[in-house]
C-alpha cells in the first residue's frame, strides 16, 4: 500500500519545484500514474482480503473506492486550471497541496486496519477540505458552509471516538483482520443502544441521513470545483464505508436500532427528490440528488442483506463518478456564466453541441438507466428492500419516478429549447473540459461490461 | 527596566517554581509559591500604567489568597499527621482545602474570574509568562497529591471550567481573553484525567505550553493584540496567517495536528476506567472552543479581510526577535504520529 501512499504524498514536494508552466502538467500527470498503480488492487484473487501489513489492507469493498479515489484526483486537477488561472502561483501550489494532503488521508482511510486510525484519518480529511471550501470558494456564504460542514461532522464523530475506545476496552483489539473472526454478539443493554448510536451517527452525519443534511447543500455549492467533486464523490463515501465496516460489529442491535433511520431515509429520498424539481440553482440540485442516492445506500446498509451490500458499494462507486460529472458539467456553466441559475443559460445544445452529449450521458446514468452501473446499485437496493418489507416499493418506485423527472427536468432546461440571447458570446468547449468528461463518462460505461469489480465483498 | 535587574526578577521567578517543584517539605513549597507571586508583579507590571497595576493588583490578592488557604491545608495537614513531609494529604478537609487552593492558582471554575481580566491588563510578553510557566508550579504539587483529592470535586471543577472556557470565549474579540479563556478550558481538561493517570495531566501539560508559546509568539511577531490587528497580517507576513491557521486547529483539537494527542489520550484513559458519559461530554464542550479559534482563523487566514490602505502599514517600534519559533511550530502541529514516546514521561 505504501506504493500508492508515496507517491501521493511526494506529490506535495513535485508541486512545490515545479516550475510556472509545468505544475498542472506535472501534477495531473503523475496522479494518473498513481491511479493506473490502484488499478491493480482490484484482482483480488480469494474471497479474503488482501493484507499488505498490519497497518494496511484492501478487500472487494475498499478497492473500487480506493480506484475512484486516486482516478479523481487528475480529474480535479483538469477542472481547476480555469478558475485558478488568474491567482499567483503560490496560490496555485497551496491549493494543489490541499487536494493532495486531502488524497493522501483518503487512500489511508480506505486501507486502515486499525479503526482508531481510520477514525483518526477520517477526522483528518477534515482540514484540508475546510480549507479549500472556505479560502476558495466565490461568495460569502462559504464561511457559514465551511462551520457548519465541520461542527456537524465533528458533533456526530466524537462520540464515535468514545465508542471506538469502549469496544476496544471490551474486546481488545480494533484490528479488523482480528474482528471479523472474533465477532460475538454485543448483549442487550442500553448502554449497548448507545454504543450503537455513537457509532452510527458519525456516519450517519456524514452520509448525510435526511435530518442531519443541512451542511450538505452549503458545503457543496459553495465549495469550488475541485471541492464539489471530491465532496460528492468521496467524501460522503467514507460515511457509506464506516457503516459498511462497523455494522459487522454491531449485531444484533441493528436489527430494532435500525428502524427509525430506515424511516428517514425512505421519506427522506423522496423529500429530497421533490426538493430537486424546485431548484433554480444547478449546484444546489445536484446537491440534493446526492442526499437521495445516498440515503437508497443507507437503506442498504442497514437491511444488511448480500444483495444490499452489493448494491449499495455499487450504487456508492457509480453516484461518484455520476456525481463528480454532473458537478464538473455545472461547474463548465458556471464558468462561463458566473451564476448558478438554471434558466440563465438555456438551449446550450445549440451552442455547443458535444457537451450536450455529455449533458445527456451523465443524466441518463444518474436517472439509472440500464445497463449503467446506476442500474444495478438501485435495482439491487429495490429487491432487496422489497424482500424486506414489501411496502418500500411504493417508496421506491416513487423515488426512481422522481429521480428521472429531474434529472431530465435538469436536461432539457440547460440543453433544449432556444438559447437566451446574452449567451451567444460563451467561449466553446475547451478540450480539457471534453477530456475530463470523457474520463468521467468511459469508467461509469466500462464498468458496465463488467460489474463484478465494484459489487463488493459479499458477490 | 535595568536589564540586571530584570533578569535577577526573572530568575527569582524561575527559582520559585522550581523550589515548589523540587521541595520535599511543606514550608518550602509555601515560599516557593510566595517568592514566585513576589517576584511575578514586576514582570507583570512592565508597562506602567493603571491597567497593569489593576491587572497586577488583581493577581496579586488572588494568588494571595490561595497561598493562604494552601497555607491552612498544610497546618491542617500538619496536625492531623504530624508530618511535614510530602505524600498524600491525610485529612479530607485539608485536601479539599489544598485543591480549591490550588484551583484558585491554577484558574479553574470556580475561581477563574481573574484570568481573563488579568490577562488582559498585561502585555503579551508578560501574559505569555503568566499563562504558561505559572501554572507549572500547582501542577507539579497537584501532580504529587494526586492519590489523596477528592473526585467529585475535581471533577466537577474540571467540567465547569471546560463549560467556562468554551462558553466565555464566544463573544471575545481580544487575543488575549481568548488565549486566557482558551487556558481555563485546557486546565479542566488536564485536571479531569488527574486521578486516573497523571502522567497524561502531564502530556497535556506539555502540549498545550508548547501550543500556547507558539500562539503568543505568532500574536508578538504580528504584534497584534485584537481580532482585528491580526486581520491585517496578510499584508504584511503572509506566512504567519498560515502558521496561525495550523496553530489555531491544533489547539482546538483537530486530528491529525498534535493538539489532538492529549485530547484523544484523556478520553482514552476515561473510557477504558468506565466513565463514558463524562469524555463524551468532554470532547464535545471542547467544539465550543474550536468555534471561536475558527472564527479567529476565518478573520485571518481564510479570508482576505477589507482594510483601508492606511491600515495596511503597521507601526513597528522594533524588530521583534522571535526565537525557537521553527521547531515550536513543527512540534505543535506534528507530533501526533509520535504518540508512543509518550511513555518517556512516566
Amino acid at each position: 500500500m505504501l506504493k500508492i501512499i508515496i507517491p501521493t504524498i511526494m506529490l506535495m514536494p513535485l508541486t512545490w519545484l515545479s516550475k510556472k508552466n509545468m505544475i498542472w502538467i506535472n501534477t495531473t500527470t503523475y496522479s494518473l500514474l498513481i491511479s493506473l498503480i490502484s488499478l491493480s488492487l482490484l484482482n483480488q484473487p480469494s474471497n479474503n482480503s488482501l493484507n499488505f501489513s498490519l497497518m494496511f489492507f484492501s478487500d472487494p469493498l475498499s478497492a473500487p473506492l480506493l480506484v475512484l479515489t486516486t482516478w479523481l484526483l487528475p480529474l480535479m486537477l483538469m477542472a481547476s486550471q480555469h478558475h485558478l488561472s488568474k491567482e499567483p502561483l503560490i496560490r496555485k501550489k497551496l491549493y494543489i497541496t490541499m487536494l493532495t494532503m486531502l488524497q493522501t488521508f483518503l487512500i489511508m482511510t480506505f486501507t486502515a486496519t486499525e479503526l482508531i486510525s481510520f477514525y483518526i484519518l477520517f477526522e483528518a480529511t477534515l482540514v484540508p477540505t475546510l480549507i479549500i471550501i472556505t479560502r476558495w470558494g466565490n461568495q460569502t456564504e462559504r464561511l457559514n458552509a465551511g462551520l457548519y460542514f465541520l461542527f456537524y461532522t465533528l458533533m456526530g464523530s466524537l462520540p464515535l471516538l468514545v465508542a471506538l475506545i469502549s469496544i476496544q476496552n471490551l474486546t481488545g483489539s480494533l484490528n479488523f483482520l482480528l474482528i471479523q473472526y472474533w465477532n460475538q454478539a454485543l448483549p442487550d443493554s442500553w448502554s449497548n443502544i448507545f454504543l450503537w448510536l455513537a457509532c452510527m451517527m458519525a456516519f450517519m452525519v456524514k452520509m448525510p441521513l435526511y435530518g442531519l443534511h443541512l451542511w450538505l447543500p452549503k458545503a457543496h455549492v459553495e465549495a469550488p470545483i475541485a471541492g464539489s467533486m471530491v465532496l460528492a464523490a468521496i467524501l460522503l463515501k467514507l460515511g457509506g464505508y464506516g457503516m459498511l465496516r462497523i455494522t459487522t460489529m454491531l449485531n444484533p442491535q441493528t436489527s430494532f436500532m435500525a428502524y427509525p433511520f430506515l424511516m428517514l431515509s425512505l421519506w427522506g429520498m423522496i423529500m429530497t427528490s421533490s426538493i430537486c424539481l424546485r431548484q433554480t440553482d444547478l449546484k444546489s440540485l445536484i446537491a440534493y440528488s446526492s442526499v437521495s442516492h445516498m440515503a437508497l445506500v443507507i437503506v442498504a446498509v442497514l437491511i444488511q442483506t448480500p444483495w444490499s451490500y452489493m448494491g449499495a458499494t455499487a450504487l456508492m462507486i457509480a453516484h461518484g463518478l455520476t456525481s463528480s460529472m454532473l458537478f464538473c458539467l455545472a461547474n463548465s456553466n458556471y464558468e462561463r456564466t458566473h451564476s448558478r441559475t438554471m434558466i440563465l443559460a438555456r438551449g446550450l445544445q445549440t451552442l455547443l453541441p458535444l457537451m450536450a452529449a455529455w449533458w445527456l450521458l451523465a443524466s441518463l446514468t444518474n436517472l439509472a438507466l440500464p445497463p449503467s452501473i446506476n442500474l444495478i446499485g438501485e435495482l439491487f437496493v429495490v429487491m432487496s428492500s422489497f424482500s424486506w418489507s414489501n411496502i418500500t416499493i411504493i417508496l421506491m418506485g416513487a423515488n426512481i419516478t422522481i429521480t428521472a423527472l429531474y434529472s431530465l427536468y435538469m436536461l432539457i432546461t440547460t440543453q433544449r429549447g432556444k438559447y437566451t440571447h446574452h449567451i451567444n458570446s460563451i467561449k466553446p468547449s475547451f478540450t480539457r473540459e471534453n477530456a475530463l468528461m470523457a474520463l468521467h463518462m468511459t469508467p461509469l460505461l466500462l464498468l458496465s461490461l463488467n460489474p463484478k469489480i465494484i459489487l463488493g465483498f459479499t458477490y | 527596566m535595568n536589564p540586571l535587574i530584570f533578569t535577577t526578577i526573572l530568575m527569582t521567578v524561575l527559582l520559585g517554581t522550581m523550589i515548589v517543584m523540587m521541595s520535599s517539605h511543606w514550608l518550602m513549597i509555601w515560599i516557593g509559591f510566595e517568592m514566585n507571586l513576589l517576584a511575578i508583579i514586576p514582570i507583570l507590571m512592565k508597562k506602567y500604567n493603571p491597567r497593569t497595576m489593576e491587572a497586577s493588583t488583581k493577581y496579586f490578592l488572588t494568588q494571595a489568597t490561595a497561598s493562604m488557604l494552601l497555607m491552612m491545608a498544610i497546618i491542617i495537614n500538619l496536625m492531623h499527621s504530624g508530618q511535614w513531609t510530602i505524600t498524600k494529604v491525610f485529612n479530607p478537609t485539608a485536601s479539599i482545602i489544598m485543591t480549591s487552593a490550588l484551583a484558585m492558582k491554577l484558574g479553574l471554575t470556580p475561581f477563574h474570574f481573574w484570568v481573563p481580566e488579568v490577562t488582559q491588563g498585561i502585555s503579551l510578553t508578560s501574559g505569555l509568562i503568566l499563562l504558561t510557566w505559572q501554572k507549572l508550579a500547582p501542577m507539579s504539587i497537584l501532580y504529587q497529591i494526586s492519590p489523596s483529592i477528592n473526585l467529585n470535586i475535581l471533577l466537577t471543577m474540571a467540567v465547569l471550567s471546560i463549560l467556562v472556557g468554551g462558553w466565555g470565549g464566544l463573544n471575545q474579540t481580544q487575543l488575549r481573553k481568548i488565549m486566557a479563556y482558551s487556558s481555563i478550558a485546557h486546565m479542566g481538561w488536564m485536571t479531569a484525567v488527574l486521578v486516573y493517570n497523571p502522567t497524561l495531566t502531564m502530556l497535556n501539560m506539555l502540549i498545550y505550553i508548547m501550543m500556547t508559546l507558539t500562539m503568543f509568539m505568532l500574536f508578538i511577531h504580528s504584534s497584534s493584540t485584537t481580532m482585528l490587528s491580526l486581520s491585517h497580517t496578510w499584508n504584511k507576513t503572509p506566512l504567519t496567517t498560515t502558521l496561525i491557521l495550523i496553530t489555531l486547529l491544533s489547539m482546538g483539537g483537530l486530528p491529525p495536528l498534535s493538539g489532538f494527542m492529549p485530547k484523544w489520550m484523556i478520553i482514552q484513559e476515561l473510557t477504558k476506567n468506565s466513565s463514558i458519559i463524562l469524555p463524551t461530554l468532554m470532547a464535545i464542550m471542547a467544539l465550543l472552543n474550536l468555534y471561536f479559534y475558527m472564527r479567529l482563523t476565518y478573520s485571518t487566514s481564510l479570508t482576505m479581510f477589507p482594510s483601508t490602505n492606511n491600515m495596511k502599514m503597521k507601526w513597528q517600534f522594533e524588530t521583534k526577535r522571535i526565537t525557537l519559533l521553527p521547531p515550536l511550530i513543527v512540534m505543535s502541529s506534528l507530533l501526533l504520529p509520535l504518540t508512543p514516546m509518550l511513555s518517556i514521561l512516566d
